[in-house]
């Protein structure tokens, strides 16, 4: 079941829709005319408000809610669009933007016009350099249709878009250490509160939203909230836009109405195609990496953000990495929580030290298939020294896959470590006995 | 001196911050394209720019890891080894490229062409195996593509020498079938094998002529373009 209207990849079949005239021709850049002429931003906060757009950053924070934090009456605020998109999995903003770069220029523009903000930035990691050229010549055709810059269409109202691009860190797609960054530091995030909203940039009131979010808010202005509402489900509005990747037969990124179950997103032709060579699911991984793992038995499960997280998981930024029954549990924890080991910034002692930990005794284990008998507590002991205890979300994301690999493999666990017992036998080492906690 | 040869670009730049401290990215990047890695002389000409303590530049030059504080090759190859690009075939593809360069991770070729790296994901995860070459995509590299790729990388050198390690003027590369290295046209609507055109599409509809000055030839707002 396609859909029959998409949002965020709107006008899916429309040729050339990269091209400002060509946006144009679909209604494009209709909605911001409108609003800045003739609508308050009050009435645009209240409809964003009411379609109960969730935020795709990862959280599903109502966005609306979100806008509605900002102190009254304190200037200048900004606007971040958060386009660090690195967490494994995840590639959608990466193509709204090759596909569609006017969309997301024009849901900023509005959304800054509704948050009465004159400066917004697009963060983008620093290897999207392609697509930052691509978004800043977009950003000139909008300037040079009087879109952008001073006295917009008459108005007086004046608004400036600046792409900014990271260089290399995954962390700073956390919204304070994304600050950070833009203010010419390290990427560490800072305690919170004061929440960004009070105390953001330059310790001035901020709003910091994902592309995919803000690029929903044009189609939202144009079409109405009850149109919006008529994609979804009553709690998560809209429609989402699914990386898929992994062992299926045709992985991308699928625009969906929230709701469906995983197994469709899978193994419909018209989307996952089903697994690569028919092998059995394994491993579904439904949020990027810092969501727990679902397997097979999960595949029923509907794709919202109460649905997944009945399920024990998370939704995420939508992430979907399936993996079949060629890989092993272990490795996997072990790829994953590398990544988390790279990307730790080194603030706080629980994460920098756990991260290191746990990869050294993954590598030793499932890269190199040496293992020490009591190597299952001792996983199980560092995550659980990190878990509740780190300063921020990358930390406390790590723990995921180590705690659902071995939750929901620990037999794997425990053959390499009986392997690794048994050539110890056999070359004359004392035999030591599993231990499992 | 950047300064000298680049003062207009530095002032654009710092002229969209509140804080001037803000341009230390932008300003990093253009001293590494010019001088084609960060030296420590590079990083005090930028915080003496910016007025900043020497010591957090320096910092900020360790913290980002596509600052690169030694020399490296003409082509900085970051090849992703992920999940799921390390399922689909990303360790294939660096073993092939040790092989066939001769070098390690993080070392550079004798000749001095290319230097290699494992990255985390790139976003790019449905065209596995990935990677970037002076940030330039490169999707859909099998391990077989591989001579065809860096035989392409080879005859593009001074292009890759004009264009800097940061991806100034960055485009995004598939490897083909044949193994030809072709611009993935981004005129055309993304050339991608997953979003599926439901029904005929419409015809194009005849597009008005560009205004001279609407900015359609990429290359030249790619040049305008500071960074
Ligand atoms: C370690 C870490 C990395 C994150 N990376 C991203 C990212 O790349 N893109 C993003 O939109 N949000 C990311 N987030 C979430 C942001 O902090 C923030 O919640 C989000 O940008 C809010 O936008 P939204 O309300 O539109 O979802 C990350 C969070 C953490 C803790
Ligand atoms: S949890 Fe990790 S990434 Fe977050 S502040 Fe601590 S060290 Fe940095
Ligand atoms: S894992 Fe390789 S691009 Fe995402």
């Amino acid at each position: 079941m396609g859909l029959s209207e998409y949002i965020i990849m709107r006008e899916l079949n429309f040729p050339e829709i990269n091209r400002f005239e060509r946006y144009c021709q679909v209604g494009g850049w209709e909605a911001y005319r409108t609003a800045v002429k003739e609508q308050t931003p009050a009435t645009i906060v209240q409809m964003v408000k009411e379609a109960g757009l969730r935020g795709r950053g990862g959280a599903g924070f109502p966005t609306g809610m979100k806008w509605g934090f900002l102190p009254k009456g304190v200037y200048p605020r900004y606007l971040l669009c958060n386009c660090d998109e690195s967490e494994p999995g995840t590639f959608n903003n990466h193509q709204i933007i090759d596909r569609n770069p006017h969309q997301l220029i024009e849901g900023v523009a509005l959304s800054a016009y509704a948050i009465e903000c004159n400066t917004a930035y697009i963060y983008m990691r620093g290897e999207f350099a392609a697509a930052a050229l691509t978004l800043e010549q977009a950003i000139d055709e909008a300037y040079r249709a009087g879109l952008l810059g001073k006295n917009i269409l008459g108005t007086g109202y004046d608004l400036d878009i600046y792409v900014h691009r990271g260089a290399g860190a995954y962390i700073c797609g956390e919204e304070t250490a994304l600050m950070e960054s833009l203010e010419g530091k390290i990427g560490q995030p800072r305690l919170k509160p004061p929440f960004p909203a009070v105390a953001g940039l330059y310790g001035k009131p901020t709003i910091i939203n994902n592309v995919e979010t803000l690029a929903n808010v044009p189609r939202i202005v144009e079409k109405g909230v009850a149109w919006y509402r008529s994609h979804g489900t009553e709690k998560s509005p809209g429609t989402k836009c699914f990386s898929l990747s992994g062992h299926v037969n045709r992985p991308g990124n699928y625009e969906l109405p929230f709701g469906l179950p995983l197994r469709e997103l899978i193994e419909s032709p018209e989307y996952g195609g089903g697994m690569k060579g028919g092998r059995p699911v394994k491993i579904i991984i439904p949020g990027g990496a810092s969501a727990p793992w679902l397997t097979a038995k999960h595949l029923d499960v509907p794709l919202d953000y109460e649905g997944v997280a009945a399920a024990g998981s998370m939704l995420g930024s939508g992430a979907v990495i399936v993996l079949n029954d060629t890989v092993k549990a272990p490795h996997v924890a072990y790829k994953m929580d590398e990544f988390f080991k790279h990307e730790s910034c080194g603030k706080c002692t629980p994460c920098r030290e756990g991260t290191h930990w746990l990869v050294k005794v993954l590598h030793r284990l499932a890269e190199e298939g040496h293992a020490e008998p009591d190597d299952i507590p001792t996983l199980h002991g560092i995550y659980r020294q990190m878990a509740g205890n780190c300063f921020c979300l990358l930390g406390e994301s790590a723990v995921m896959p180590i705690k659902s690999a071995l939750e929901l493999f620990p037999e794997e666990f425990e053959a390499i470590i009986k392997a690794s017992n048994e050539r110890h036998q056999r070359n004359g080492a004392h035999a030591i006995p599993l231990r499992v906690s | 001196m950047l300064l000298e040869t680049h003062r207009e670009a530095i002032e654009t730049i710092v002229g969209r911050y509140a804080s001037p401290r803000s341009a230390v990215l932008p300003l990093l990047y253009l001293a590494q394209d010019v001088y084609g890695h960060l030296s420590n002389a590079a990083i005090r000409e930028v915080a003496g720019i910016l007025a900043l303590p020497e010591t957090d530049v320096f910092e900020v030059v360790g913290f980002y890891t596509l600052f690169y504080s030694r020399p490296v090759g003409t082509w900085m190859l970051q090849v992703c080894d992920d999940v799921p690009c390390c399922y689909l075939g990303a360790e294939e593809l660096i073993t092939a490229l040790k092989d066939s360069l001769q070098i390690k991770e993080e070392q550079t070729s004798a000749d001095g062409m290319f230097t290699l790296q494992r990255v985390k994901c790139l976003a790019a995860c449905d065209r596995a195996p990935v990677l970037q070459a002076n940030l330039d995509y490169v999707y859909d590299v099998t391990p077989e593509k591989v001579e065809a790729l860096l035989k392409d990388l080879r005859s593009r050198a001074a292009d890759a020498r004009r264009r800097g390690v940061s991806g100034r003027f960055a485009e995004d590369f598939a490897v083909t079938e044949q193994g030809a290295v072709e611009l993935v046209a981004r005129d055309a609507p993304y050339q991608s094998r997953q979003f599926e055109v439901q029904g005929p599409p419409p015809p194009p509809e005849p597009i008005p002529p560009p205004e001279v000055e609407s900015g359609q030839d990429r290359a030249e707002t790619r040049r305008a373009s500071p960074l």
